[in-house]
């Protein structure tokens, strides 16, 4: 037999096909919620009924930044017929005042296989100062999310997710290197991105130049390019430098490419969530007709839950638009002015027909928001006052309809609760995987209840909140979903690439 | 067996050796359906999960097999396996619950794959679990019925979830809307072709072959093959084609093989006998022929070939034997890394012809050869680790195997390492070298190294020649008529998201040890030549008879017929003691030419003793008593050979085997491979 002939990405059609065509189940049911980060998760309108096997949520997605959160939860639905592909409405059950959620159905594309792919992770810095993004640095950010994921629409590679903001990672020095102990702590977030597609492990050269182009990108923008570390053994959350940030190139493309968009933080924003099954090419599309109406990316959150694709958007409203629109859903091609009239800068443009790609997708827009940004930072000087918002990461494998994704976060805060003063969830996901296990990475922003300026004693107290912690969590799980313990995996930790158990496969 | 992947073309409207070729060629041939061919969900959600479980088998923490060597030219195999259904997952398994309501108090049982196997293999295979009780199984036909189901179900869901479903006058708006008849003919076709199946490597035989002058096009037939174009359109990396026809492929050419298996007790062991396998292939008759007439003192060697699924945690092979046969070799080994190999390999050639653009971003070019660095250390660790494992089994076997004239392993500096890789010299010596200097923090520039450029190409070609993906697992078993290998999966699986199966190859060397066949001749042919040497001197009355030229007077015996009883009877009496096997037998092949010479003597003596009732000449007689004892004493010096070759067979390091891999034959200088006498494949595909 030769080789190219493998069997893996047949097994992987199988899968999909018999996960899709569960006896009863044909398409993907989820909700999303849209509103203000208000330290708590928003609780999903629609509560899946958990008597039901089939009701719990399978994957479960949050982001929040600037203020405004979005989570989507789904699940396996019976429903087959609609029209189209995705289908989307306001849920019927109005949740909390200011929360806004949606209630869909989408057929999920099984000829999407990116499991069996090699996954390039890619860490850009677009800044080294504190985050307060202004208008024009939104748009400068939408550019740079359109080229990245063109640079991977055109070799067919799927995006398999995309961050921003993110936590910078500091440049380390020679001396630093080693268990990570004396390593700096790293900002909450900052003006990162962070992004990764999965390509096909027997096709290097398409990496390789996808790799070529991205450090061609960053030298003609500016931005700073981290690539994960491939050598073996290495884990998430080890980088590998391939250019550092040119603050004088980027400052000087921007203001040459966005000449005239302003320079203040915007006050309000909005969140546009555009669904639809996964494809190669779509975040792309989206945010190219996005910025062709002059409007920025603020924040962004993209990932495939069941190969439906979420795309999530925090889009900054202009400064000189006063009315609040209602939140809406519907197509895309209805929901381009509608954005363009809120967040637009050049109203002029006419929507050109070649949007085909994602014309069929839907598209739910919240009203504006008011937008807040971290008061402070380590590059605002906060180290000297101590209040420095620190990211702490968590990672968990749980089985599933044991213990949701909501409620084990929610765990995880109140465990944080007596080290903290403030606990936030920047971001969550977690997604069912082989084995009926729930999967899950999650990172936490908190704000350590003692003020300290000596780094090591923040080291140490961020080390025992955490060890704290997840005792603690380890301990309630059980009583909370009759989750036998020995099969819980769980770990909390101020540093990404200690979160990894033994990499001996079981 | 090849799919191959490219250059379709159309001859007579019909695509050859396209992925899809059968499919085509099945909507052909088949009449147009009227109606659409519908299946219940409940059969086609069982058949999806059933396939797709059947790839995986992740529910098979361990797997054992017991070959028998029947006699040459079959081999019996029972498989064992250990199932844990808690490893299915809840949605397949409600998938998988066997309906119907349970016997009151009895668990709901679900239908498990547990194997699959050849269609061309067509015993019935009769499960049993730990109790002895036998397992139901869901029948062939249903499972190709529900296979069938899965296919038109898969199909329909790829056209439901195209990006032209929605486009009018598309082929897939057609095929889902308006041109049904289409669709209904593909489903016709892949049900038709799973239901018959048809063989490997062949092209499908069908009413068409006999047929002239048919009209060339037909709408409907037309829309189906332009709505496959469509669906699995080729190039762009083939994402869904290659996939897809795969699947196909391994749907009509193999069956799934289904227990029935209770919820209440989700940790089971089942075992069941494998259908008998026939030998592959006969060695040239030349060359068995050269094994059987020359003092070569033979082994007969069997290779074996399976495949097991790549998430088996523990694969047990075991191998027994007649109690006279000796197992001598047993050696096994795996492609478990060969595709972390290809991959490397792939990687090192793209960065070879990548290497202008990669070379201004110095980085991005450091952190490829990293990469690649790390892992070719990694491999080398783990060769190293199979080697150690190897020279233990030779220290270990009866006669034990030193590391005879193989030189002392040079020791090489970074430098040097890098010089014989860029060489293309890949060998096991340089990998261990590698793998030090880079777990030292020896090689941290490699950008600026003389390792960037064409001497990656030479890597990955050396790579490939040394089958580097290979490991190698020994024999355990302390029984000299059984051997027992234990393969582990390795601890960090280098290519994680792969499903494909591994293959295992099986060397096996048997061969009569002490105590021999070969010693009893010796002894009898020995002692035939003193018989007839003894029995000329006392007729010559001293040995002179045996040198001298001249011939002795009264040579010839007053009362030959003494001398003819001795002559007839002793080699009878010897020749009965010997235990000759039948010639079908392994042990018969071993003993072919150790018969021959045992025969030969007879002749030799018998010979003598008509020469002795008959022949009155005393000159003849001398003669031909010298020639007779001649004849014996080249007998005596095959024999002798023969023990000399069985010296030689049993201090051999390496098996003379392509199945070897290279560097474990290139570390002990192995002499080429030969061709071995039985070969058995067990892989379910051909």
């Amino acid at each position: 037999m030769t080789s190219p002939v493998n069997s893996t990405k047949s097994s992987e059609l199988a899968r999909i096909a018999a996960e899709a065509a569960g006896t009863h189940f044909s398409s993907v049911q989820f909700t999303l919620t849209h509103g203000p980060a208000n330290g708590s998760l928003p609780m999903p309108v629609i509560d899946p009924d958990k008597e039901d096997p089939n009701g719990w949520p399978t994957d479960f997605c949050h982001f929040s930044a600037a203020g405004l959160a979005v989570s989507t939860s789904t699940w396996p639905s019976a429903m087959s017929a609609f029209s189209g592909r995705v289908q989307l409405g306001p849920a019927e059950e109005a949740g909390p005042d200011d929360t806004y959620s949606y209630f869909g159905h989408a057929v999920p594309n099984p000829g999407f296989l990116n499991q069996s792919t090699r996954k390039v992770e890619v860490l850009i810095t677009l800044g080294t100062a504190h985050w307060s993004p202004t208008y024009r640095e939104a748009l400068m950010q939408a550019l740079i999310i359109e080229k990245l994921t063109g640079l991977a629409a055109e070799r067919d590679a799927p995006v398999l997710h995309l961050h921003t903001p993110v936590a910078p990672v500091p440049l380390s020095i020679k001396a630093e290197r080693g268990d990570g102990s004396n390593e700096r702590l790293r900002d909450a977030i900052g003006p990162c991105l962070r992004f990764s597609i999965g390509v096909d492990p027997q096709m290097s050269g398409t990496r390789l130049d996808f790799e070529t182009e991205l450090a061609a990108l960053a030298e003609e923008y500016g931005f700073g390019l981290k690539l994960n570390d491939q050598r073996f053994n290495r884990v998430r959350g080890d980088w590998f430098t391939i250019r550092g940030f040119d603050r004088e190139r980027y400052r000087q493309t921007r203001a040459a490419l966005f000449p005239d968009a302003p320079v203040l933080t915007p006050k309000r924003a909005l969140i546009a969530s555009v669904i639809g099954p996964s494809r190669t090419g779509t975040t792309t599309a989206a945010v190219a007709a996005l910025r062709a109406r002059g409007i920025g990316v603020l924040a962004a959150s993209i990932s495939s839950m069941r190969k439906t694709t979420f795309i999530n958007l925090v889009l900054p409203v202009t400064a000189d638009i006063a009315e609040t629109y209602p939140q809406w859903s519907g197509g895309w091609l209805d929901a381009l002015p509608r954005l363009s009239a809120s967040a637009g800068h050049r109203l002029a443009v006419a929507d050109q027909p070649d949007e085909s790609l994602i014309a069929d997708w839907k598209v739910a827009v919240s009203p504006a928001m008011r937008c807040t940004y971290p008061p402070s930072s380590r590059q605002t000087g906060a180290t000297f006052t101590g209040r420095v918002p620190y990211p702490i990461w968590l990672w968990w494998q749980l089985p599933h309809r044991t213990v949701d994704t909501p409620a084990l976060l929610a765990e995880v805060q109140s465990a944080l609760q007596p080290h903290t003063r403030r606990c936030e969830i920047a971001y969550a996901q977690s997604r069912l995987c082989r084995g009926d296990v729930v999967r899950g990475r999650a990172k936490l922003i908190v704000m350590l209840s003692q003020d300290h300026r000596d780094h090591a004693a923040v080291q140490r107290l961020l080390t025992d909140a955490t060890e704290a912690a997840q005792l603690r969590i380890r301990e309630r799980l059980p009583a909370l979903g009759r989750v036998d313990p020995s099969k819980v995996r769980l770990r909390l930790s101020p540093r990404e690439r200690w979160l990894t158990y033994a990499g001996i496969s079981a | 067996m090849t799919v191959n992947v490219r250059g379709r073309s159309t001859v007579a409207g019909r695509s050859v050796d396209g992925p899809l070729d059968h499919l085509r060629t099945m909507v052909r041939a088949l009449p147009v359906p009227t109606a659409p061919l519908t299946f219940p969900s409940r059969d086609a959600a069982l058949g999806l999960a059933l396939m797709d479980l059947s790839f995986r088998l992740d529910h098979l923490p361990r797997l054992s097999e017991h070959l028998t060597l029947m006699d040459r030219g079959h081999m019996s195999r029972t498989i064992s396996v250990d199932v844990d259904l808690e490893e299915i997952s809840g949605r397949l398994r409600d998938t998988l619950i066997v309906p119907g309501q349970p016997v009151p108090g009895a668990t709901a049982s679900l239908w498990v794959p547990v194997s699959r196997y050849s269609r061309r293999d067509l015993a019935p295979v009769v499960i049993r679990d730990s109790n002895g009780e036998v397992v139901p199984r869901l029948s062939h036909r249903d499972a190709n019925r529900v296979t069938a189901a899965a296919f038109v179900k898969l199909l329909f869901m790829l056209i439901n979830a195209h990006d032209d479903v929605s486009v009018p006058d598309s082929p897939i708006h057609q095929l889902r809307h308006t041109h049904q008849r289409s669709r209904w003919l593909l489903e016709a076709a892949i049900t038709e072709l799973i239901m018959v199946g048809a063989p490997a490597g062949q092209r499908l035989h069908t009413p068409l072959d006999h047929a002239a002058r048919l009209a060339a096009s037909h709408p409907v037939r037309d829309l189906a093959q332009a709505g496959l174009d469509a669906l699995f359109p080729a190039g762009r990396g083939d994402q869904l084609l290659v996939p897809f026809a795969r699947l196909l492929q391994l749907a009509i050419r193999q069956y799934i093989l289904v227990a029935q298996l209770g919820l209440d007790r989700p940790r089971r062991f089942l075992t069941w006998d494998a259908p008998l396998l026939p030998a592959q292939h006969r060695p040239a008759p030349l060359q068995s022929l050269a094994k059987n007439v020359l003092p070569v003192n033979r082994e007969f060697v069997v290779e074996y070939e399976t495949e097991i699924p790549r998430s088996v945690k523990a694969y047990h092979l075991t191998l027994e034997v007649r109690q006279e046969i000796s197992v001598r070799r047993f050696v096994m080994s795996s492609d478990v890394d060969d595709e972390f190999v290809e991959v490397l390999a792939e990687d090192l050639e793209s960065v070879a012809r990548r290497a202008d653009r990669l070379g201004s971003h110095h980085k991005l070019l450091e952190l490829e050869l990293q990469s690649i660095a790390s892992r070719l250390a990694e491999l080398g660790r783990r060769r190293l680790v199979d080697l150690a494992g190897y020279e233990d089994y030779l220290a270990r076997l009866p006669i034990p195997v030193g590391p005879g004239s193989a030189p002392p392993p040079p020791r090489l500096t970074a430098d040097e390492v890098l010089t014989a890789l860029s060489a293309g010299n890949c060998s096991l010596d340089v990998l261990a070298a590698f793998c030090a200097h880079y777990a030292a923090d020896g090689l941290q520039h490699l950008a600026r190294s003389g390792l960037a450029g064409p001497g990656l190409r030479n890597i990955a070609a050396g790579l490939r020649t040394v089958q580097a993906g290979r490991d190698v697992t020994t024999d355990n078993d302390p029984r000299e008529h059984g051997a027992h290998a234990h393969w582990r999966r390795p601890s960090v699986e280098l290519s994680p998201q792969s499903t494909e199966p591994v293959r295992v190859f099986a060397f096996m060397a048997l061969a009569d040890e002490a105590p021999a066949l070969i010693e009893s001749i010796t002894r009898m042919v020995a002692g035939l030549a003193l018989v007839v040497l003894g029995i000329g001197t006392l007729l010559s009355g001293g040995i002179a008879w045996l040198y001298s030229p001249a011939i002795p007077d009264n040579f010839v015996p007053e009362q030959a017929d003494a001398v003819v009883a001795v002559l007839l009877l002793v080699p009878g009496l010897l020749l009965a003691r010997l235990d000759l096997p039948s010639t079908k037998s392994v042990l018969g092949q071993l003993h072919k030419f150790q018969r021959t010479l045992a025969a030969a003597s007879v002749v030799v003596t018998t010979a003598l003793a008509i020469v002795v009732g008959t022949v009155r000449s005393d000159h003849e007689m001398t003669r031909l008593f010298q020639l007779a004892l001649a004849v014996l004493i080249v007998i005596l010096i095959c024999c002798v050979c023969e023990f000399y070759a069985r010296r030689i067979h049993r201090g051999s390091s390496v098996p003379r085997s392509a199945k070897v891999p290279r560097w474990l034959r290139d570390v002990r200088r192995a002499k080429p491979t030969v061709e071995p006498d039985d070969f058995f494949d067990a892989r379910g595909e051909v």
